[in-house]
């Protein structure tokens, strides 16, 4: 049942709870708002036949409309392999239950933590010019098909088909059991996943897809490696080597505003269901769609093997097969600031993330959809764009200007780009509690900030482990926005990989991928076994 | 043939069904014959639901067979015609209307799913919804409905493919009291008038003594009494 507190209509936050929740909504609006909305303003600032004349460039010339086209190909075909390898992984999923099922989900979304730049690394030494296939065959075959536009959707389908599979999971499994068996009562198993599963889980598939079409757009490291000139890139190259502010600042425009409307239309979608992180109906039809579980199992395996295992054993050979990998002795500092950096940056993520995520699950339904879409819009910003944006903003004498240059700054990106998902996974996790048990304590007496700590956190320790992780995991993998951002001389893991790669050894640089997929891995694994460990047999 | 056509329309044999290793219905016999309205009483959890489901071949029994009108159609661990080959209409407790069709596009895929000509849907629609008295609300979805009009939609869902035998798993318990007595007298009059054989779960006594010819009490998962209550309704009586 719904209470007043789940509907808005009642906030016992008090003054501390004000003051708390405002904080955290400064903070975002600072760090993760204000960078694009600087870029807008400095794109429109200035002298208007200027203006008007960059504009028209972007609209009109031959080479954007170029970009703009590789950008969209990219997305939609990232989008669409990973909609057509997720969707059958999301299903299987959802017909089954018990720990071994916990521990596929784990396996088969783990690429998804994989940087990017990391998977398509591994692929390159598979089919480079130089690659294990070429070395194979004695002639090189697929360095056309790995240095393209299709080879930067393969690899981003690789690591974002995950999404997909958790969607169309959750989906499945909020449909009403009931539903389905009333079919399958008069129509067989086929025809009633064609029209009454399909269209019922139908919007958060789509949603799914336009979320990996965002991140597919807004991704740096994947057509950076491999070549493939998109809107990212072309920011990047503009910025850091042409020295070019205003024409970053233009061709930031399109993929701000193409983040913005797919993000929109996904919220739009899926609406409140984006928070729901448990499955609503207890009942999984018993005899769902037939006892598909070799073919499924067949298909368990082989995306595994394409999206994990043969990433990694290919960065394990290349890393070992000229002796032991020296490169982790010559890249102890950036290894050890990665580490450092993504800790604190998780911590400052999930102590700003929770309070918002507590505010988002605690507000009405419009507001709600407001903050909704203004989270994701702020996640889909590519990392670039953050970047700059922050440069912008940072570089500047004064109290601003004493934060630039220090490492200080790469928490501040990080903070920029990940409190959103920290913001979304509580609020999904605080809607769980129910208002009611707030209710009840504040009848009580106890106040507002007690009954946070003492009430509702207890009952989220879960999600805000799962925040943390994920916020680590996202920030040891940051490239884009680090690389801008990063104080002459300091360097993490992804930049100290990235600027390897024209210029150092095949086994220096697997042994670092190696490394930062271990890193990433790890603990997600632990989390998941912690999941496992507290799920009722 | 002869024995198929002589045979009860519902036969269970020494039926079990477990969940977790608790038997919810243990070596159950039943025998329900066509025209048969059937009220399933007993306590909650004493496997009442269970038994619609298997019946109607939602879950298939750990032990014993199921025939309908002679033929086998499940047997131990296995479900030997699919639910939609059974001739079966079920009205679920909670109704489960699809939420994204119209109850006219409901009742439509009913009829394709048991492909029955096109031609004939319009009349079959029109019938149905005539008979539980929705014609106007057709081409309304669930939401739109009141709780007695997706009860009507639900049984007209039911009955669209003319099923021989019809379950009902307590489909007035959601409703208030008003509204149950008036529902109760229509669906005992409408499947008097249809002549289907029903078999109706429910743990309230006056539903089974209004729409029951037949009322078995169900104890953990046993059969605890059988008594008729007025003669079954026979085709020359309608």
């Amino acid at each position: 049942m719904r209470t007043a507190l789940d509907n808005g209509h009642l906030r016992p936050w008090g003054r501390t709870g004000a003051a708390v929740v405002g904080v955290a909504a400064l903070v975002f609006l600072a760090v993760c708002v204000l960078p694009a909305a600087y870029m807008i303003a400095a794109s429109l600032s200035g002298n208007p036949s200027d203006i008007a004349r960059t504009y028209q460039t972007l609209l009109l010339d031959g080479r954007q409309r170029d970009l703009l086209l590789n950008t969209t190909a990219l997305g939609l075909c990232t989008a669409i392999g990973a909609t057509v390898v997720g969707v059958p992984l999301g299903f299987g999923l959802a017909r089954a239950s018990g720990r071994r099922t916990q521990l596929r989900r784990l396996a088969l979304a783990a690429p998804l933590a994989l940087p990017p730049y990391v998977v398509a690394l591994a692929w390159v030494y598979v089919g480079g010019a130089a690659g294990l296939v070429a070395q194979t065959i004695g002639h090189d075959v697929l360095s056309g098909w790995t240095y393209s536009l299709a080879g930067a959707a393969g690899v981003l389908i690789l690591v974002s088909y995950p999404l997909s599979m958790l969607a169309t999971e959750a989906a499945v499994r909020r449909v009403d059991a009931r539903l389905e068996e009333a079919a399958l009562l008069v129509a067989p198993p086929r025809q009633v996943l064609a029209r009454i599963t399909l269209p019922l889980v139908g919007p958060s598939i789509g949603a799914a897809a336009l979320l990996v079409f965002v991140l597919a757009v807004s991704d740096f490291g994947v057509p950076a490696l491999l070549g493939v000139r998109v809107f990212t890139t072309e920011v990047f190259t503009a910025f850091a080597a042409l020295y070019d502010f205003g024409r970053a600042t233009v061709l930031t425009l399109p993929l701000l505003a193409l983040a913005a409307l797919v993000a929109t239309a996904a919220i739009a979608l899926v609406g409140d269901r984006l928070l729901v992180g448990r499955r609503l109906s207890s009942v999984v039809p018993s005899i769902a769609w037939g006892r598909r579980t070799t073919l499924g199992g067949m298909l368990d395996i082989a995306v595994l093997m394409v999206a994990l295992v043969v990433p990694l054993l290919v960065l394990g050979y290349e890393a070992t097969r000229t002796g032991p990998p020296a490169a982790l002795a010559d890249s102890g500092a950036p290894i050890v600031t990665s580490l450092i950096l993504a800790s604190l940056g998780a911590t400052c993520i999930v102590a700003v993330g929770a309070w918002l995520g507590y505010a988002r699950a605690r507000t009405g339904r419009r507001a709600g959809r407001l903050a909704d879409i203004l989270f994701v819009v702020t996640f889909a910003v590519p990392s670039t764009v953050v970047g700059i944006g922050l440069i912008g903003l940072w570089n500047r004498p004064g109290l601003l200007g004493t934060l630039y240059g220090t490492d200080g700054m790469i928490l501040v990106a990080y903070l920029a780009r990940f409190v959103p998902v920290a913001a979304l996974i509580l609020a999904a996790s605080v809607r769980q509690v129910p208002a009611s048990h707030e209710e009840a304590a504040a009848v009580a007496g106890a106040r507002w900030l007690r009954t946070v700590t003492r009430i509702v956190a207890p009952q989220v320790t879960l999600g805000l482990i799962a925040a943390w992780v994920v916020a680590f995991v996202l920030c040891f993998g940051e490239l884009g926005a680090t690389l801008l951002v990063a104080p002459p001389g300091e360097s993490t893991l992804p930049v100290r990989i990235y600027t390897l790669v024209a210029n150092a050894p095949a086994s220096h640089l697997a042994a670092l991928a190696l490394l930062q997929s271990g890193v990433v891995l790890a603990p997600l694994v632990l989390l998941g076994l912690l999941r496992v460990r507290w799920t009722p047999r | 043939m002869d024995a198929a056509l002589n045979a009860p329309l519902v036969q269970l044999v020494d039926l079990t069904k477990r969940f977790n290793a608790r038997a919810v219905i243990h070596g159950l016999s039943l025998e329900i014959q066509t025209g048969e309205a059937v009220a399933v009483v007993g306590p909650s959890g004493c496997g009442k639901t269970t038994l619609l489901r298997l019946i109607a071949g939602l879950d298939v029994p750990d032990r014993g067979e199921i025939r309908l009108a002679g033929r086998l159609v499940s047997t131990a661990r296995r479900s030997v015609v699919p639910p939609y080959q059974r001739g079966i209409g079920f009205v679920f407790q909670d109704l489960a209307l699809w939420p994204h069709l119209t109850i006219r596009e409901s009742l439509e895929f009913v009829l394709q799913s048991q492909r029955v000509p096109k031609a004939d849907w319009r009349d079959r629609v029109g019938r149905v919804i005539s008979l539980v008295r929705i014609d106007r609300l057709a081409d309304r979805r669930p939401h739109e409905l009141s709780g007695g009009e997706q009860q009507r939609a639900a049984l007209a869902r039911a009955l669209v493919s003319q099923p021989p035998l019809l379950l009902l798993d307590e489909p007035l318990s959601s409703l208030d009291p008003d509204l149950r007595v008036a529902l109760r007298a229509e669906l005992t009059g409408l499947t008097r008038a249809l002549g289907v054989t029903m078999i109706h779960v429910t743990h309230d006594r006056d539903d089974a003594a209004a729409l029951a010819d037949r009322v078995v009490s169900l104890r953990d998962g046993r059969i605890a009494g059988d008594r008729a209550q007025r003669p079954a309704a026979t085709s020359s009586d309608r």
